[in-house]
């Protein structure tokens, strides 16, 4: 759904121009939220019969790293009491978790379960764990309004894992931080809450919503193909390929001069 | 005069021929005169008014007009376009992120398209021709020699320089002077004590961090607002989460100024660290460093031992503290040592605590060593 919509305002900002879009933008939010009217995560804690659903996903999904008591597994995986709904809706709607394979760390793959699913499993933890909920607010409210300062923030905090525009880097042993393109206001959002993997944690007394928000707003402003003003953005990784690209581009661009000044009629 | 030069030079003409002359032959004579001879001195345009002549022409005339188009067009958006930023996913950003490459095309091509108009023209419209011009074999002959030696002698002694001593010695002072005060770049540095302030406030020893009297220095988070004060409680961090404070005094809270560069400042930065309760529980400690930190909270400067980068990489779950320069590692659980990478010091931990009277996170000292790089006079 959030990639249809993308691409949808991508054409059509191409197309027709700044009109179309808020058009569009305001076209489609609204279809969106008729069509998705409430977010699949800040919901029915307390409903039993989700709970219940989301004990039958554990128990076939989960149970064999995470234990029959959320308990964890001695070198397998981690206890999930305590994680919240912002953990259990990161892990899942990314794909990371269940994980296939024990490695440095899980890897982003498409989700193998479905966000009814990923609801019901995050009812049943957040029912039997407890821990950090998800914000009221979903999709693009979680955009903040001052996205200058949400860059401040995030050079701060963010950057020197995430990289400035939010192109990921390498960690210790074989992990590494991923680049942010693509990745939802909804997932950044939880990522910042629940910590996860070997990302810290960011309380909201430590960064307020509104702060976090504000990132978000910078992220999603040079993510996702936003950054490229001379039309490829060469990888967002700054001077170095900027430098060269324009050394080779430019040099070569004299050299033709130069042949042609002194060239023969 | 004539006699040393060779014989095929043109007679030079009376003022009566000179009169006479026609520009063309004024122009071969002056090149005559010079030992110059057009070879080959073609007309571009042998035939004149030919479409192709008039087709030149109005390629030139197209640089240079679209030379002065592109100069108004960069006027305009100079003054015009909408400079003032526009996040990508709010309306009018289009117009927005094209500023920059419109000014800059604008200006390019009004700068380029001159320099091609006066090429083109060149290229179609001057003659190219071939000229021939005779030189001398070996070197100067020996009446040039004698002359030229004999005027510059005369010059000299005609300035009388060599009988005024006053003028000779104040310039002799003020140049060797000047020579001296260019060695004094390289050589100052020997002669003064680098590390003569560095036990002061600003000095290699300290940091921002030092404290002045009995005023308290709080940790404080940067909120993005620089001018804004928010300082860090005890549950304001999850365990596991990594936090960048900087020092504040009460004393400097409406001070502007002071609270900037409280967070600008190079060695300010420290990662505030809350680790989790299990790994706390693992935590070895360095010897004299017993009481620095405060409950799972652990303050380490965020500047690495090996060249100063900001080394805040920090992963909750390994606590390994990363630097991305040259990949050191450190050890948030011991003390901040270094584990891999060309880092050899551990990272200097700040002694923090909590104040009884507001609740909010102090420091209790400066770092007890040099943050930062190792350099020469450094014991450890």
């Amino acid at each position: 759904m959030m990639k249809k919509r993308r691409a949808r305002t991508k054409l059509r900002r191409r197309l027709a121009g700044m009109l179309a879009i808020a058009v569009a933008l305001v076209g489609v939010g609204t279809l969106y939220s008729v069509l998705v009217p409430e977010p699949q995560t800040a919901q029915a804690q307390d409903d039993p019969i989700m709970v219940r659903q989301g004990e039958q996903i554990y128990n076939t999904t989960c149970i064999s790293c995470h234990g029959a008591n959320l308990q964890g597994v001695e070198d397998r995986g981690p206890s999930l009491i305590g994680i919240g709904e912002a953990a259990v809706y990161f892990q899942t709607s990314t794909g990371r978790m269940p994980a296939v394979v024990q490695g440095a760390q899980a890897e982003e793959k498409p989700p193998v379960l479905t966000p009814e699913e990923i609801e019901q499993i995050t009812a049943f933890i957040q029912a039997n764990g407890g821990g950090v909920e998800m914000p009221e607010e979903s999709g693009a409210e979680l955009r903040g309004d001052d996205p200058a300062r949400g860059g401040q923030l995030f050079r701060l905090n963010c950057a020197s894992c995430h990289n400035f525009t939010g192109q990921g880097g390498a960690l210790s042993s074989g992990k590494a931080a991923p680049p942010l393109e693509g990745v939802t206001e909804d997932q950044m959002y939880a990522a910042m809450l629940s910590g996860p993997q070997n990302m810290p944690r960011f309380s909201e007394r430590q960064l307020s919503p509104e702060e976090k928000k504000d990132i978000i707003a910078y992220v999603k402003s040079v993510a996702d193909g936003d950054n490229s003003p001379g039309g490829n953005p060469l990888g967002g990784l700054g001077p170095q390929s900027e430098g060269l690209i324009s050394f080779i581009v430019g040099l070569a661009a004299l050299l033709g001069i130069t042949l042609w000044i002194g060239a023969k009629q | 005069m004539s006699e040393d030069y060779p014989e095929h030079r043109p007679k030079v003409p009376s003022d009566e021929e000179l009169a006479g002359m026609s520009r063309d032959e004024l122009a071969t004579l002056g090149m005559k005169l010079d030992g110059v001879e057009m070879v080959e001195y073609p007309d571009p345009w042998p035939v004149k008014g030919t479409r192709a002549e008039k087709r030149a022409e109005r390629a030139v005339a197209l640089w240079f007009g679209l030379s002065g188009l592109a100069g108004l067009a960069f006027v305009a958006a100079f003054i015009f376009w909408p400079a003032q930023y526009v996040a990508a996913n709010e309306p009018g950003h289009f117009w927005y992120s094209l500023y920059t490459p419109v000014i800059g095309t604008t200006l390019g091509v009004a700068i380029l398209a001159v320099g091609i108009g006066v090429l083109v023209y060149t290229r179609k419209f001057i003659p190219h021709e071939i000229a021939v011009q005779e030189r001398h074999d070996g070197g100067s002959n020996a009446l040039d020699k004698a002359t030229i030696n004999a005027q510059l002698a005369d010059a000299g002694n005609r300035s009388t320089f060599a009988r005024r001593p006053m003028i000779k010695r104040s310039l002799a002072f003020g140049g060797g002077v000047l020579g001296l005060a260019l060695t004094v770049v390289p050589l100052g540095g020997l002669l003064r004590n680098p590390h003569a302030q560095s036990a002061n406030e600003d000095g290699l020893l300290h940091t921002g961090w030092q404290h002045h009297g009995d005023e308290k220095v709080f940790l404080r988070r940067d909120t993005g607002y620089s001018g804004q004060v928010q300082l860090v409680r005890p549950g304001d961090l999850d365990a596991g989460a990594m936090e960048t404070v900087f020092p504040f005094r009460e004393s400097e809270r409406d001070d502007h100024d002071a609270l900037v560069h409280a967070l600008k400042r190079a060695d300010n930065p420290v990662m505030l660290i809350r680790l989790r309760p299990e790994d706390a529980a693992k935590v070895i400690k360095a010897e004299g460093q017993e009481d620095y930190n405060y409950g799972d909270y652990y303050a380490y400067t965020k500047i690495c031992s090996h060249l100063g980068c900001p080394t805040s990489l920090y992963e909750q779950r390994t606590n390994r503290i990363l630097c991305p320069c040259h990949q050191s590692q450190f050890d948030a659980l011991q003390y901040a040592k270094p584990v891999f990478g060309p880092a050899t010091r551990k990272l200097a931990q700040l002694p923090i605590t909590v104040d009884p009277d507001t609740g909010y996170f102090i420091s209790t000292g400066d770092f007890i060593e040099p943050i930062g790089p190792a350099y020469w006079e450094r014991k450890s």
